[in-house]
């Protein structure tokens, strides 16, 4: 018998009935989803802007990126990033076009920008996925990512998320919580590891 | 430290002694162990109903592995529909080898590894090592005891153990200039910089697994560093190896298995990085591995599935009741000689590697029962514990005068009668070892104990005589 075959047919020698638990509701109830939210990801060192509309998230976006002096930025081809006006001065990087050489962009750029498709307000939560034109390494290689969410975006937690979301997944979906940081010397927190040192949410009505 | 493969009775007795002398370990022992510990509470604390969601969960666990086999080939199925390869592994050997051949296939030199348990279990690393592939760990934590030559002291936390002047003095080495120790942002941004290269050359990415989702085929790793995800995105082959006990049904199983992970572990309300992954790179996305295999390792899981000791694989690896551990706190993990140390390294280690070898973990214990309070699934840790103890006395692995003195307290303690007889022959026997602060006896009791004598009357005695309020 193969491997595969001797390890099930162990455990079906012993199984029994037993059957899962309802799944469990969220026992939370935030008065302002938005506010959870900026509360949550702040107290980890993340940064979050609230601005009432598109054209004010895509001018906050361009004031950080020459506050930063950013030169190199890539940018996932997705809504609403293709219509951010572009920064002269700026080298990007759009996804989703010359893919061969989006690797070594995001190596040496000073910034990632992406949307996300949720976001959890109870941990300050965004979560984004893969597919055409969205890049895991634009969030995750750049010293800075900025995300661009919708406030409709927000959900209450994992567990209202779980309930909703269609089991459609992609190859890869992350739930990025606050700058990439560690506590692995001493147990002192020190951010920017491996991956963004800052990392920005703008929300916008 | 070198790495034993076991821990009888002396040598767990040995090391615990010299780690106990350790000054610098038993600051950073208590010092980490701490600050989980108040993490975790303030965390749990600020979640609504959290001991309704530990029961939630604990009922979850016990589903599933009820029915392991069926979710392990839905699992199957849904993951090899999304492009994943699938893999089954019987002991850790088969592991290594399914992983050596993949390797080989695609003539890999060097390897990145994000932090796992499980490959520590079947010691990796060496057998990578020994085929000419190089690994490098890129967990901090695990990078650091990578380069020091050591095992880790501890689930989460596997460099605890180490000060931030040790920690200096190899990162110094490895850099080739002198680092200082007090610019823990600056030792953390020379690791940045020296690994990111390494990230970026390795031919494949080796990570464990927090939970395998079977409903979508779904491999969950939690990481802080974004290591994890830097090593199943950057390489073009990403391993994954994943204990078969770390299955979750679905989805809103899975929302209840992270909410208490993190919380548990590090005190985070969830971790920075958890990413989802089904199968390799779709047709038109930008990035990504071309191949994701994924070995389901059972290395003596299954033959635990129906036994007394089948709770201990609902564990989920937060390592919470290392922390809890008067053991552990003092000890330190290394005395475990396992890579799963504490109260959860107490049980499993002897059920998975051997009894015998590890003769000494399940008395490693005070039976205080910390661990089953901090445990996110309520694991019943020191009843399976007791339970080893049991074993250990029908296997005859203890020493035999403990076997012998307990034979007799047994025989003693069976009736009244023969306990009253003893007891007053113990009175006049203990005369000639009578001194002020108690009983010497020519028999050791532990470095600078003493036994106290017995009472002239025993209490008994005594509430029969209305003498005690």
């Amino acid at each position: 018998m193969n491997p595969r075959d001797e390890i099930l047919n162990r455990l079906q020698q012993v199984q029994r009935d037993e059957t899962l638990p309802p799944p469990w509701q969220s026992r939370r109830d935030f008065p302002e989803l938005a506010a959870r939210f900026r509360q949550a990801l702040t107290a980890v060192k993340g940064e979050v802007h609230q601005v009432d509309s598109l054209a004010a998230a895509y001018d906050l976006t361009n004031q950080l990126l020459r506050q930063m002096a950013a030169e190199k930025v890539v940018v996932n081809d997705e809504r609403p990033l293709p219509n951010l006006p572009r920064l002269p001065h700026i080298t990007y990087h759009q996804v989703g076009q010359e893919d061969e050489t989006l690797r070594a962009f995001c190596a040496s750029a000073d910034a990632g920008l992406t949307s996300a498709d949720a976001a959890l307000a109870e941990t300050g939560t965004v979560i984004l996925t893969s597919g055409p034109g969205k890049s895991r390494l634009a969030s995750l290689l750049p010293p800075v990512h900025i995300a661009l969410v919708p406030i409709t975006a927000l959900t209450t937690d994992l567990f209202t998320w779980a309930a909703s979301f269609n089991r459609q997944l992609p190859a890869n979906l992350n739930f990025i919580s606050g700058p990439s940081k560690t506590a692995d010397i001493e147990q002192t927190m020190a951010v920017g590891v491996h991956g963004p040192k800052r990392f920005i949410v703008i929300l916008y009505a | 430290m070198s790495n034993p493969s076991s821990a009888t009775m002396s040598q767990f007795r040995h090391s615990a002694t010299v780690a106990i002398a350790d000054i610098q370990l038993q600051g950073a022992l208590t010092g980490a162990t701490n600050k989980f510990v108040n993490g975790r509470i303030t965390a749990l604390t600020e979640l609504p109903h959290a001991n309704a969601l530990r029961d939630h969960f604990k009922k979850i666990r016990s589903a599933t592995l009820a029915n392991l086999a069926h979710y392990l080939e839905l699992f199957e199925e849904r993951a090899t529909t999304a492009g994943s390869q699938i893999h089954w592994a019987q002991t850790g050997q088969d592991a290594v080898d399914i992983v050596l051949n993949i390797a080989r296939q695609h003539g890999v030199k060097l390897v990145t590894k994000s932090k796992s348990m499980v490959t520590e279990e079947i010691h990796l690393n060496a057998a990578l090592e020994a085929n000419g592939i190089t690994p490098v760990e890129t967990d901090l934590g695990e990078w650091i005891i990578q380069l020091a030559g050591e095992p880790p002291s501890h689930i989460i936390g596997p460099a605890i153990h180490k000060t931030r002047h040790q920690v200096a003095e190899l990162f110094s080495k490895e850099v080739g200039r002198p680092l200082p120790a007090d610019d823990i942002d600056g030792l953390t941004a020379e690791a940045r910089r020296l690994l990111r290269t390494q990230f970026l050359a390795a031919g494949l990415g080796i990570s464990g697994g927090n939970l395998a989702i079977a409903e979508t085929g779904t491999l969950v790793l939690v990481t802080n560093e974004g290591n994890g995800r830097l090593v199943t995105s950057a390489p073009p082959v990403h391993i994954a190896i994943i204990g078969i006990e770390k299955i979750c049904p679905d989805w809103d199983a899975a929302a209840t298995w992270l909410a208490l992970l993190a919380r548990s572990a590090t005190g985070q309300p969830m971790s920075i990085y958890t990413t989802a992954i089904t199968g390799p790179r779709r047709a038109n996305d930008p990035d990504g591995p071309e191949e994701v295999h994924i070995i389901l390792l059972d290395n003596g899981r299954s033959q635990l599935a129906g036994t007394p000791y089948e709770e201990i694989l609902q564990c989920i690896r937060c390592g919470a009741c290392l922390n809890v551990c008067p053991v552990y706190k003092k000890a330190g993990g290394h005395a475990y000689g396992s890579p799963y140390s504490g109260p959860i390294g107490a049980v499993v280690t002897p059920l998975l590697f051997g009894l015998e070898e590890y003769a000494a973990l399940p008395q490693a214990s005070t039976l205080c029962g910390a661990c089953k309070d901090a445990c996110p699934a309520r694991i019943d840790l020191p009843r399976m514990l007791l339970q080893l103890r049991q074993d250990e006395v029908a296997a005859r692995l203890l020493p035999w005068r403990e076997r012998k003195a307990e034979e007799f307290a047994a025989f003693v303690l069976g009736r009244e009668g023969r306990m009253n007889f003893f007891t007053k022959l113990g009175r006049w026997g203990q005369r000639p070892f009578q001194h002020d602060d108690g009983l010497k006896l020519p028999v050791n009791v532990g470095d600078g104990r003493t036994l106290p004598s017995l009472a002239p009357k025993p209490f008994r005695q005594l509430w029969d005589e209305g003498a005690v309020e």
